[in-house]
């Protein structure tokens, strides 16, 4: 059924690959919504409409992209951001996607590791500068540790002077390798006193002597407790670092420490790396590389998927949170993390005094308010000031009178704000909520793809629509949830109309596909339908394309002005 | 392990104690000792002996030694239960150091407190902004727990 022009051998593969990830509903921005491929042309006849050419096409970049599972890589152009970003190796930086020439401008580059891929990157990247620096394997790896892999300053740093660097680095000067020995009848172990020439001691390059069993519970204890290469001479005040080559030689043979001792290390591999970040699913192994600078946060949402499926926002690691930036999103979970319910609250229950905007709840009494703060004395009904009132007057008709109505004036500039952010928050948590719903449509959906199947005799790949209306529908509802957060934020002007406006209509277009997918039989015939989804599918792609095109662009030029 | 070590380090302790402290073990038990520090001559504790119970973890030395004074004494980095804010009774800790070196430790912080890192803020605020009535109150405390020797 689907033709390929080139490299089909590698097409079985691939296209498991991708069934994985559709299930997980995470990678199909990459491989549904290709618009710009050559092979457009390859058309699937048997879907109708505008959405006929989608799926070959998203095979033909599926075969653009990598061949290997753990170098899946979405999209380009790294080169938008800060040189010296780059540490040692961005040079060996190559995500695929770049080469696929079909990067969507809020895609951003980056590359999935797995714990292995990690120790060999350490290793490739320690073979480089070993001849750089001329020092020894175990020194390199130490002064690469310490200056946290930034090979730049290192080599620097270490060319001006190289004494002063290793032993700020806790590297000793004087490179002798590692030993365990015995034999000297004057060694004694600071640690546990024994001594004599049956004493076998581990000497490290420092010269700080201890017995090998003494070392060995040592740097155990702090292999245990997460440590790796900071772990330091036991000596007082000698701040050498217990090098790999010596910890390895008195581990040897403890394979549960030596294993540990490797995890520690690529850990700190990781979280001392800004371009890493570990995948923060629950027990995910993976580690992301990505090159976005902290500086370009607040312009680019550097959203990326790991192998596991999880699809998170590399900036912050919380779950993807496009087309909000960082500064934006966590500002507002942590607001409504405060205020959410407290401002619902607040709204319904208590008015402010009209004198020093102090909330007062009235739980109780007549309409003679007394504000605590300010000692204010106001009418409860109509907010005007209470001296207008009758001394014995305490049922309020005044609605109309011009100080009451001032009185109102006043607060509702306050209160309107409030009301702005439940309007917000509404919207917010309204497509939230959604969005789990429609992963629950997800499990009825499939049911109702093999009800299809069964009863119109189509095969698995043409009931597919349905999935593929429900991944967009998914990712329309997390994007949108977030453009209400943008907005929020946004000061009023022209360009928050427009980006409204583009808001609105995919909205109104998601919610539509919804309706569709939701009760497919109040729209007619079964081809019918069909039909109807995939052009409504392929209308909420491109519309969602649009937004977040648009939005990338729009960040990136300090379109909007946003509320500080 | 911990108990050759322990039985080492009371036996230098004994040979060559350092001056103005003293340690032993309570009891039979090796692994809970009691020392005394004598008030430095140089600060508001002087004339003061201070008691400390020392209780040694059954992976002594690889961690270290719990330490904290039974007599109260108003100091920055020692709270009203005892608890002594140091860094080698911490993180720092190294299975090279002995008793003999805490102690000395303790000592240099009673003549040098340490107010960037306090265990009681409050102390740790006098201290540097009105220092004659932190010393005052320190060598008050001193006279009322720290004296019963020398009044007695």
């Amino acid at each position: 059924m689907y033709k390929y022009e080139s490299d089909s051998d590698n097409f079985m593969d691939e296209d498991d690959e991708f069934v994985d990830y559709s299930e997980e509903e995470h990678d199909f921005t990459d491989s549904e919504f290709a618009m710009d491929d050559e092979n457009s042309d390859d058309n699937d006849t048997e879907d109708a409409g505008i959405a006929h050419d989608d799926r070959p096409r998203r095979y033909a970049e599926t075969q653009a992209t990598q061949p290997t599972q753990t170098q899946n890589t979405f999209s380009a152009d790294a080169g938008d951001f800060e040189d010296d970003f780059y540490g040692i190796d961005g040079a060996e930086f190559e995500p695929v996607i770049s080469s696929r020439g079909a990067k969507r401008p809020w895609e951003v580059d980056f590359k999935v590791y797995d714990p292995d891929e990690l120790q060999a990157k350490q290793e490739a990247i320690v073979a480089r500068m070993e001849p750089v620096l001329a020092t020894s394997r175990d020194a390199t790896t130490l002064l690469l540790r310490s200056y946290l892999w930034k090979d730049e300053p290192l080599v620097e740093d270490y060319l001006t002077d190289p004494e002063r660097t290793l032993t700020k680095a806790g590297v000793a000067v004087d490179q002798t390798r590692p030993c365990i020995q015995s034999g000297d009848s004057a060694f004694e172990c600071k640690i546990c006193f024994s001594e004599g020439s049956d004493e076998e001691y581990f000497a490290p390059s420092c010269g700080h002597r201890y017995c090998t069993t003494c070392y060995k519970t040592y740097l155990v204890g702090h292999v245990l407790g997460g440590a790796s290469w900071r772990i330091k001479c036991p000596t007082p005040k000698c701040n050498m670092l217990v090098g790999e080559e010596g910890a390895r030689l008195l581990l040897a043979g403890d394979e549960e420490s030596l294993a540990r001792y490797n995890t520690n290390l690529t850990r700190s591999f990781v979280n001392d790396r800004d371009s890493f970040v570990w995948c923060p699913a629950p027990n995910c192994k993976y580690a992301i590389e990505c090159h976005v600078p902290r500086s370009a946060l607040r312009t680019t949402v550097p959203s990326v998927a790991c192998i596991c499926g999880n699809q998170f926002c590399f900036g912050c690691q919380l779950s993807d949170h496009m087309p909000a930036p960082c500064h934006l999103a966590s500002r507002w979970l942590e607001k409504c993390r405060d205020d959410s319910e407290t401002s619902s609250w607040i709204k319904v229950n208590t008015k402010e005094c009209t004198k020093c905007k102090s909330t007062i709840e009235k739980n109780g009494g007549c309409n003679h308010m007394t504000c605590r703060e300010c000692r204010y004395e106001f009418c409860w009904v109509c907010m005007g000031p209470w001296s207008e009132h009758g001394q014995h007057f305490y049922n309020c008709n005044r609605f109309n009178e011009e100080s009451s109505k001032e009185a109102r004036d006043s607060v509702s500039e306050t209160r309107a704000q409030l009301e702005r952010y439940i309007h917000y928050f509404t919207r917010y948590n309204n497509h939230e909520q959604s969005a789990k719903l429609a992963r629950k449509l997800l499990a009825t959906t499939e049911k109702n793809m093999e009800q299809l199947q069964r009863e119109l005799t189509l095969s698995w790949i043409e009931v597919q629509f349905l999935s593929d209306a429900v991944d967009v529908l998914s990712i329309c509802r997390s994007t949108l949830k977030w453009t209400y957060v943008l907005a929020f934020y946004m000061k009023p002007d022209n360009q928050m109309i427009i980006f409204e406006n583009n808001q609105s209509d995919l909205e109104m277009a998601t919610e539509q596909l919804n309706d569709l997918v939701e009760n497919p039989t109040n729209h007619g015939a079964i081809e019918d339908i069909k039909r109807k989804i995939i052009d409504k599918t392929t209308y909420v792609k491109s519309r969602w394309e649009t937004l977040l095109s648009d939005t990338t662009l729009g960040l990136q030029e300090n379109r909007w002005q946003f509320v500080d | 392990m911990a108990l050759k070590r322990i039985n080492k380090e009371l036996k230098d302790f004994q040979r060559d104690p350092p001056s103005s402290c003293s340690a032993g073990p309570v009891a039979d038990d090796l692994f809970h000792w009691q020392a005394t520090i004598i008030g430095p001559s140089e600060s508001p504790y002087q004339g003061g002996v201070f008691f400390l119970s020392i209780h040694f973890p059954t992976d002594y030395p690889f961690k270290p030694p719990k330490v904290s004074f039974t007599t109260p004494i108003y100091h920055p980095n020692i709270n009203s239960n005892g608890s002594i804010c140091l860094d080698i009774l911490k993180d720092q800790w190294s299975p090279a150091l002995t008793i003999s070196k805490v102690l000395l430790s303790i000592c240099s912080i009673l003549t040098d407190p340490n107010p960037e890192d306090p265990l009681v803020p409050e102390i740790a605020h006098l201290y540097k902004t009105d220092r004659s009535r932190y010393n005052q109150t320190a060598k008050e405390w001193t006279a009322k727990y720290g004296g019963m020797f020398s009044n007695s």
